[in-house]
């Protein structure tokens, strides 16, 4: 296993350092973080934890990535 | 069950009726209070906005299909156009019914394409699991083991990894061990994880959480630094 993979692994197991919100209060908050990102604002400062919950939750950071993508082409209009 | 029906179930338990409604922004734009008024009036304005509604709903879900279909090669054009509208018939019931829960945070088309994302995306992982048996223990410590013992693995990593197989053995709970080595080693989706075992995706993130805090703890007991062995080259 290269050694990637292996950061990877434990990066998985692991999951994020800091404190972080659940599932649920993500799926709350992710319009507002999306837009406050677009806008080129702080959306870390203004939702704690998201980011983190972003890093450790693969199935969250996929909607997210699908949100800001939607909503960034449609701006881009 | 999905995420957004989990947080209704919630606003539930915690005994919030769910006709309260969220008093909404000063600052939200004209169109989106545009959206709240046509959808809350009660003649032909109403089902005329709930179309315009499952249109847009419809094309936010076929836009998480298109970015998903290089992997999803086994399902036919028409199958996905299916899931695309089951997707936005579900996510037009959960925005209806938690419309009084919009604050304005965001514009309204950003908020009801949330919906029609997740539903999409949960039940497009869902297809690709379908029928699949989900992997909980015995190909995954092979997995592990054979990484620990890679030739080419940094020695700092390794030893790491070795306390992670470790701290997984001795102090997780058998359930808490499951759905890390599921979701973490086999990556297997949240979501289909939460519909075999008959639970949500956040009671699955929970266990999630407390099982890598629980692994953090062991390492740090061990007396290793976590960062170093996942700090970037």
């Amino acid at each position: 296993m290269e050694r990637t993979d292996l950061k990877q692994m434990l990066g998985r197991l692991l999951g994020p350092a800091g404190p972080e919100v659940g599932c649920e209060t993500c799926f709350e908050e992710l319009d507002r973080y999306v837009e406050l990102e677009l806008a080129g604002k702080d959306a870390d400062a203004a939702v704690p934890g998201l980011r983190a919950h972003l890093e450790g939750c693969p199935a969250c950071r996929e909607e997210h990535e699908s949100l800001r993508a939607l909503v960034g082409a449609e701006q881009a209009l | 069950m999905s995420v957004a029906g989990a947080a209704t179930v919630g606003a539930v338990e915690a005994g919030i009726p769910l006709s309260t409604r969220a008093p909404l922004s000063p600052a939200l734009d004209a169109e989106s209070r545009e959206w709240l008024r046509c959808l809350r009036a009660d003649d032909a304005t109403r089902e005329e906005a709930v179309g315009r509604l499952h249109a847009l709903l419809v094309r936010a879900a076929r836009f998480e299909i298109s970015r998903r279909r290089p992997t999803l090669p086994h399902l036919r054009g028409d199958e996905l156009d299916d899931i695309a509208m089951e997707a936005a018939d579900d996510a037009l019931m959960s925005v209806l019914r938690r419309l009084d829960d919009f604050r304005g945070d965001s514009r309204f088309t950003t908020w009801v394409y949330k919906f029609a994302l997740l539903e999409a995306a949960v039940k497009l992982r869902k297809r690709a699991w379908q029928g699949r048996e989900i992997p909980l223990e015995p190909e995954s410590w092979e997995l592990l083991s054979s990484s620990a013992q890679a030739p080419e693995a940094e020695a700092e990593q390794s030893e790491l990894l070795e306390a992670v197989q470790t701290g997984i053995a001795e102090t997780l709970t058998p359930h808490q061990r499951r759905v890390l080595v599921a979701l973490a080693v086999n990556g297997v989706p949240i979501d289909v994880l939460a519909d075999r075992l008959g639970t949500t995706r956040g009671a699955l993130y929970k266990t999630l959480h407390d099982a890598r805090r629980k692994l953090r703890g062991h390492l740090r007991d061990s007396g290793l630094a976590l960062e170093s062995g996942l700090e970037e080259d």
